[in-house]
């Protein structure tokens, strides 16, 4: 008995370390963004992660007798700060002796100074970058797309689900095969049907092809057949109920799990969406996020820190709505799971 | 009780806190957005791929009236995309374009008069804006007699390097002639510092997947993809010669090139710490240096390319923009006064070099001081003079649809004949020529084939 606890403690240990691991592992490209994002320019590609003060240390054997004989004058055996070794002797007779290598750098502690804000403060003053105007495009993409989709795919999988008419099954069909074509062969046809509604860079480009995505449907369909009883219907309808008050007052209560998922889901596709708002929109004042962050990166030149910095800003508003409504994200996700 | 009521009254009990929340989120921003005014956009509608540029011309646009001008910056796939769109399906154009060179192939596909931009040739002509302007600038805009954008710079090419290493070395650059002299002088400048038999520094940034390179190499020699026609010249005798050199110096013993990938972090790493010394530098990208790799302020310089042959040209030229006005444009005639103020004007010459370093193709502006002023990250050198010396000697290049297809099948040439150096165990540039010109035949007919095949040149009834 006691070894079977036993084992049973070690395999939860066991997995607690490996997702300990993976969760690490996940975050290290956080973490880079994040000391990108901070690192001056000047020191921008010499470090990894965060700077670091260096030091000059003499290498064995250099080629350079003369250079090595004033290198051993000048640095102790431990090394010199490399701002204190160039004060000495000049930044050419560094960097001499470390293109000829008879010199080294070491790291030593972390160099807060090489650290800055000062691409949050360029992203966010607005002259550089019109974070205040593409945020709010971002949030009203993203809200408003998941707001309307949400609702017309639950009004659409309750009546797939619930409503007994002419060609249904033709309908879910039809439902089903569009889950199969992929969204990238549909950007042509999309953009010519918007050219002929006039759509083009509007924002109801954006937001009305997004309106009742096939797999939002189904997803509501599958839903309402396992979460709401037929019999319940009927009986709200022999007491009186309305169609339109049995589906906002009986129908998306059943279903709330689902729809707190499905709003999230479709607000994070839509923020993070790029292709679709860089395609449809051309005015630059109505670009969301994820595109006006896209045009700090220029065609012959990038500012690394920069771009890294928008996406932060980019990425932070999202990630901390996520957290927030993230129980309930995965109770939408896994209701229906457990039958009862 | 009425719909909206319910609505209002059930909403907290359907919704979750979370979703109550996107929804709150939803009906604010659609309030700001409803107050938000957008004004309405009239005038000149232009189009631009480059942040470099938009920064520069934008006090052009404010200063336009009557018509005012609109400059809408877009993302370099997306304009490619909506462009076009716009020439193919007649969706909506604007009035004035920037087109890159990759991107202006595409737009040349189809018959002569199916190009969707203006020929302005005859108001080149008119004006007398021809003579005014560098003539192989305009080389890679015409097709068939008909000049279908201004040019927006030449790019002329020279060698940067570390002024550092060289001179530390005690090398005078200026008994490089050739690049024979090149290999001679400079191939003791690499070094294996840690003795593992692979060096840590190289002289020059060439490889294999480089099509920048590669091209550059290719004009200076006087080879190309096409020939004036048009039509492919991948096996010409230079290509063939320039290929077999390329492969000598990336592999075996005589191996002096490196990958160093342009625009790209690990590549301005390399830069940075010596693992390259020479680095083939087109004016824009001597801009692009002093922003990307601030690192190496006052230890680069620059130098003409070493020729070929004894005498011979001492540059190339790589990339390129032309400003086009489409067929569809609503207002071709402010346009096109739009163009030439923006495009031969002194000011935005000046700011273009300032900014990125990028010298006019206006021969008018070439006597200006501003390009005399000492670079700092050159280590002083007037770097603008020494471009526009070179000015004249820039390579003419053959506009073609099939431009990005001929770049593909010389890096599969290059990447093919190199391995089978390799396997061979040969390294000189005789023993490769068979090799090189094996490989370059079958690049020749895959373009041919590809040619061939083009419904639009070649009538299906001609078809084989």
């Amino acid at each position: 008995m006691m070894s079977m606890k036993f084992i049973e403690r070690s395999s939860q240990v066991m997995a607690y370390v490996l997702l300990t691991v993976c969760a690490c592992i996940t975050l290290v490209p956080f973490i880079w963004l994040g000391f990108a994002a901070l690192r001056n320019p000047e020191v921008y590609f010499d470090f990894q992660f965060i700077p670091r003060v260096r030091h000059v240390q003499m290498m064995e054997a250099p080629e350079n007798p003369e250079l090595r004989k004033v290198w051993a004058q000048v640095l102790p055996s431990e090394g010199m700060e490399i701002s204190a070794a160039t004060e000495l002797v000049g930044a050419d007779v560094v960097n001499q002796a470390r293109n000829e290598h008879l010199i080294e750098y070491r790291n030593g502690k972390v160099a807060w100074d090489m650290m800055s804000l000062q691409y949050f403060k360029r992203l966010l003053a607005g002259n550089e970058f019109p974070f205040a105007r593409s945020f709010l495009n971002s949030v009203f993409y993203a809200s408003v797309t998941a707001v309307f989709a949400t609702l017309f795919c639950a009004m659409g999988g309750y009546a797939l689900a619930k409503f007994e008419f002419k060609c249904r099954t033709l309908f879910t069909r039809i439902v089903l095969m569009a889950l199969v074509i992929p969204g990238s062969l549909l950007l042509a046809p999309g953009y010519q049907l918007l050219f002929k509604l006039g759509l083009l860079d509007s924002y109801w480009g954006l937001i009305l092809p997004g309106l009742a995505p096939a797999f939002g449907v189904f997803l509501f369909r599958q839903s309402m057949l396992n979460a709401v009883p037929t019999e319940l219907m009927e009986s709200a309808r022999i007491d009186g109920c309305g169609e339109i008050r049995l589906f906002f007052e009986m129908i998306l209560p059943m279903v709330r799990p689902m729809l707190g998922a499905f709003l999230l889901i479709t607000f994070l596709g839509c923020w993070n969406n790029f292709i679709g708002p860089q395609i449809v929109l051309q005015t630059p004042s109505k670009f969301p996020l994820a595109v006006a962050i896209a045009q700090l990166k220029g065609i012959y030149s990038t500012e690394y820190g920069l771009l890294m910095a928008g996406t932060i800003l980019s990425i932070a508003p999202v990630m901390a709505l996520f957290l927030l409504l993230q129980k309930e994200f995965i109770s939408g996700l896994t209701s229906g799971a457990v039958k009862g | 009780m009425n719909f909206r009521l319910v609505f209002l009254i059930m909403l907290p009990h359907s919704l979750s806190p979370g979703s109550f929340t996107i929804l709150t989120l939803a009906v604010i921003s659609s309030f700001l957005i409803f107050l938000r005014h957008d004004p309405e956009e009239e005038g000149i509608e232009f189009w631009m791929f480059a942040k470099n540029h938009y920064v520069m011309y934008e006090e052009e646009f404010e200063k336009a009236r009557d018509p005012q001008v609109n400059g809408d910056l877009i993302a370099y796939g997306a304009m490619e995309r909506r462009l076009l769109s716009g020439v193919l399906s007649d969706t909506p154009v604007p009035d004035l374009v920037e087109v890159q060179l990759t991107m202006a192939s595409r737009f040349f596909s189809g018959p002569i008069d199916a190009v969707g931009f203006t020929d302005l040739r005859p108001l080149l002509e008119a004006e007398g804006l021809d003579k005014r302007i560098n003539p192989a600038s305009f080389s890679p805009w015409t097709r068939e007699g008909r000049i279908f954008g201004l040019p927006h710079d030449m790019h002329p090419v020279m060698l940067g390097y570390r002024a550092d290493i060289v001179e530390a070395a005690g090398i005078d650059v200026n008994d490089i002639e050739t690049w024979e002299d090149f290999v001679r002088i400079l191939t003791p400048l690499m070094r294996d510092f840690d003795g593992d038999g692979t060096m840590d520094r190289y002289l020059l940034d060439l490889w294999e997947t480089d099509y920048f390179g590669i091209e550059m190499l290719l004009l200076q020699a006087g080879g190309w993809y096409f020939d004036i026609t048009g039509a492919p010249a991948m096996n010409s005798d230079i290509n063939i010669k320039v290929l077999a050199t390329m492969v000598h110096w990336t592999t075996g013993p005589s191996r002096i090139g490196v990958n160093v990938p342009r625009f790209d972090a690990e590549g301005n790493r390399m830069r940075l710490e010596g693992g390259v010394i020479f680095q083939f530098m087109p004016d824009w990208y001597a801009g692009v240096m002093q922003q990307d790799v601030p690192g190496l302020a006052g230890k680069m310089k620059m130098m003409p390319l070493p020729a070929w042959e004894p005498g011979g040209r001492r540059t190339s030229c790589t990339g390129g923009t032309m400003l086009s006005i489409p067929k569809r444009a609503a207002h071709p005639e402010a346009a096109w006064e739009f163009a030439k103020k923006l495009y031969l004007g002194t000011e935005v010459a000046e700011k273009l070099y300032k900014e990125a370093m990028i010298v006019s193709p206006v021969i008018d502006n070439w006597d200006e001081d501003f390009y005399d002023e000492p670079i700092a990250y050159y280590s002083g050198q007037p770097v603008g003079r020494f471009y526009l010396d070179l000015a004249n000697d820039i390579p003419q290049r053959v506009p073609s649809a099939f431009m990005v297809m001929a770049q593909q099948a010389m890096i599969n040439a290059f990447i093919r004949t190199r391995r089978e150096a390799q396997q061979a165990g040969v390294h000189e540039v005789e023993d490769i020529l068979s090799l090189a010109r094996a490989e370059l035949d079958t690049a020749q007919t895959l373009i041919e084939n590809k040619m061939r095949r083009n419904t639009f040149l070649n009538p299906m009834e001609d078809q084989p």
